[in-house]
């Protein structure tokens, strides 16, 4: 009595695990990738173009006698990049690549962007205007700093279409601008082609 | 067991050794202490004031407070009605005086701008004698006599006159030169109370003459008097919008430009000249939405501050201070404090 009441665990044990396995099985298989790994599931604009552009950039503007002449980290803003493709790109994303790693270069500091300022007059306010703070430790209003250059550009794409051929180049323009003279301090391009054939 | 036991007085004697090692370490280097006054003079470098000069321990300076002068006109506006019966003539004149600053005088009354409306006629300057003259064409207006007189025999006659009298104030700010007298006190001069001067009925511009204040001892025995004219006092009020916020900034100033000399109270000469401003600012985001009011003694205090900033840069680019850190004028300043009372002061570098 006893051995085929063990007997029957063992088999509906079995059964239940067997029954999960196979759940698991038949859903989508998940695995991670190579984050810089080259990427070319079609021609349009893609996460290796990215790494591309701010990676080529970066070096260029660090090699740049405005920034490598300096002797203090100048301080430099965010401007626009525009979008001149037909594409739908998301430029803040490169600009904020290009951010990164020039921060992680020591060599440029940056001041808030234009896209920043909500929240910087927000906190200002807050601690200024609020009465809540000690006077000691409040960010004290007019004290920002403004920004010795600024980082402004475009992306544009010319696209050419065959029954069988897609050729996409890609042309991503980065200057820097000194905010006092109005001068071009440095200007650089990347260009980038992409052919896709069925 | 044995191994354990021996192990364990091993890691006990290795710690105790390594505890007394730190135990042991010298102490942290004790900064080198220097007495000021050691260090060499900065050679002097204003040719006006040679080394002696320089060496101000024993120079003192007066500072005057802020001298100004403000120009105000008073619009005037007379009606008389003189009134003839028979042999006897009676004047009834009604005089009236509007006090308006003169850049609206000038911008509106007399030039027939805004103001002219209310005073609808052209304005003249009364202290012209030619304006004034019996020549000069008042606006006279004949009164009807059926309405102004019953009997045949008396005549009315009503003129206007008006015009402007232009008058001149002069005095002195009293709590602009403090933080510059301060800044005096520590770049090493000894600072000298100056006597005040009140200005007299009908002053002119004489009362700016400082050399005449000198002879009249206002200032002691100071070697230099430092003295200065206001130029321009603005208050402006401006609201501008945040790019990138839905945010505006509310900004309130007080600005002061102050023109000044010092003189050499034995030569008479002028040392040092320049003009300099001060400028406090109150800055309110979305101020303008809270009806925000901005503190007046705040702007005042950091516009004086500001002002005597651009004061001691203006004194250090004519060479007449260096109080630098490290520089001559801040040594002798500290010099002369440690000679004070040497026991107990004492500077570390």
């Amino acid at each position: 009595m006893i051995m085929k009441i063990h007997t029957k665990t063992i088999y509906l044990s079995i059964f239940a695990l067997s029954t999960v396995l196979l759940a698991a099985c038949s859903g989508p298989q998940v695995r991670y990738g190579d984050a810089k790994a080259v990427e070319t599931v079609n021609a349009n604009y893609g996460s290796t173009d990215l790494q591309m552009i701010a990676e080529a950039m970066t070096r260029s503007l660090l090699q740049s006698k405005a920034i490598s002449g300096s002797k203090d980290a100048p301080i430099v803003t965010l401007a626009d990049v525009k979008n001149k493709t037909s594409e739908y790109i998301d430029t803040r994303v490169i600009t904020d690549k290009i951010r990164t790693q020039l921060m992680k270069s020591g060599q440029v500091r940056f001041a808030v962007s234009i896209t920043e300022m909500q929240n910087q007059t927000d906190e200002l306010k807050r601690q200024n205007q609020s009465g809540l703070y000690k006077n000691s430790t409040i960010a004290k209003t007019g004290n920002m700093q403004g920004a010795q250059y600024r980082i402004e550009g475009s992306i544009a794409s010319i696209v050419k279409n065959t029954k069988d051929v897609k050729d996409v180049y890609y042309v991503f323009n980065l200057n820097l601008i000194n905010n006092e003279s109005g001068l071009l301090e440095w200007a650089d391009e990347k260009e980038i082609r992409k052919t896709a054939t069925r | 067991m044995l191994l354990l036991k021996k192990t364990f007085l091993v890691c006990a004697g290795v710690g105790l050794v390594l505890l007394t090692g730190c135990a042991s370490k010298p102490p942290a280097v004790v900064p080198e202490q220097a007495i000021v006054g050691r260090v060499p003079a900065d050679p002097p470098k204003n040719p006006v004031i040679d080394a002696q000069t320089l060496n101000a321990q024993s120079k003192s300076i007066a500072v005057t407070d802020i001298y100004f002068k403000k120009e105000g006109k008073n619009l005037v506006f007379i009606e008389e009605t003189r009134t003839t019966t028979g042999n006897s003539i009676s004047s009834t004149i009604a005089p009236k005086t509007i006090e308006v600053d003169a850049d609206k005088a000038n911008a509106s009354a007399l030039t027939g701008g805004p103001n002219s409306s209310a005073f609808p006629v052209k304005f003249t300057d009364l202290s012209d004698p030619k304006s004034t003259a019996p020549g000069a064409s008042p606006v006279i207006t004949p009164v009807d006599p059926q309405t102004s007189s019953n009997s045949s025999n008396t005549q009315a006659q009503s003129s206007k006159k008006s015009g402007y009298e232009s008058k001149m104030e002069y005095g002195e700010l009293r709590y602009l030169a403090n933080p510059i007298r301060g800044l005096l006190i520590k770049s090493g001069y000894k600072v000298v109370q100056a006597k005040s001067t009140a200005a007299m009925p009908n002053q002119g511009d004489e009362y700016f003459d400082i050399v005449k204040r000198i002879k009249a001892g206002d200032f002691g025995d100071a070697d230099y008097v430092l003295y200065g004219v206001l130029a321009e006092v603005s208050n402006t009020d401006n609201v501008a919008d945040i790019p990138g916020t839905r945010s505006t900034s509310h900004q309130m100033t007080l600005e002061v430009t102050v023109d000044f000399n010092i003189v050499d109270t034995k030569t008479s000469q002028i040392v040092a000249s320049f003009i300099a401003s001060g400028e406090g600012k109150d800055v309110q985001i979305d101020g303008r939405d809270t009806a925000y009011k901005p503190s007046a003694a705040k702007l005042m205090k950091l516009a004086s501050l500001d002002l005597a900033e651009d004061v001691r840069k203006n004194l250090a680019a004519q060479n007449f201070i260096t109080n630098n850190p490290g520089s001559a004028g801040y040594e002798r300043n500290l010099k002369r404090r440690i000679e004070d009372d040497a026991s107990t002061l004492k500077v570390y570098k």
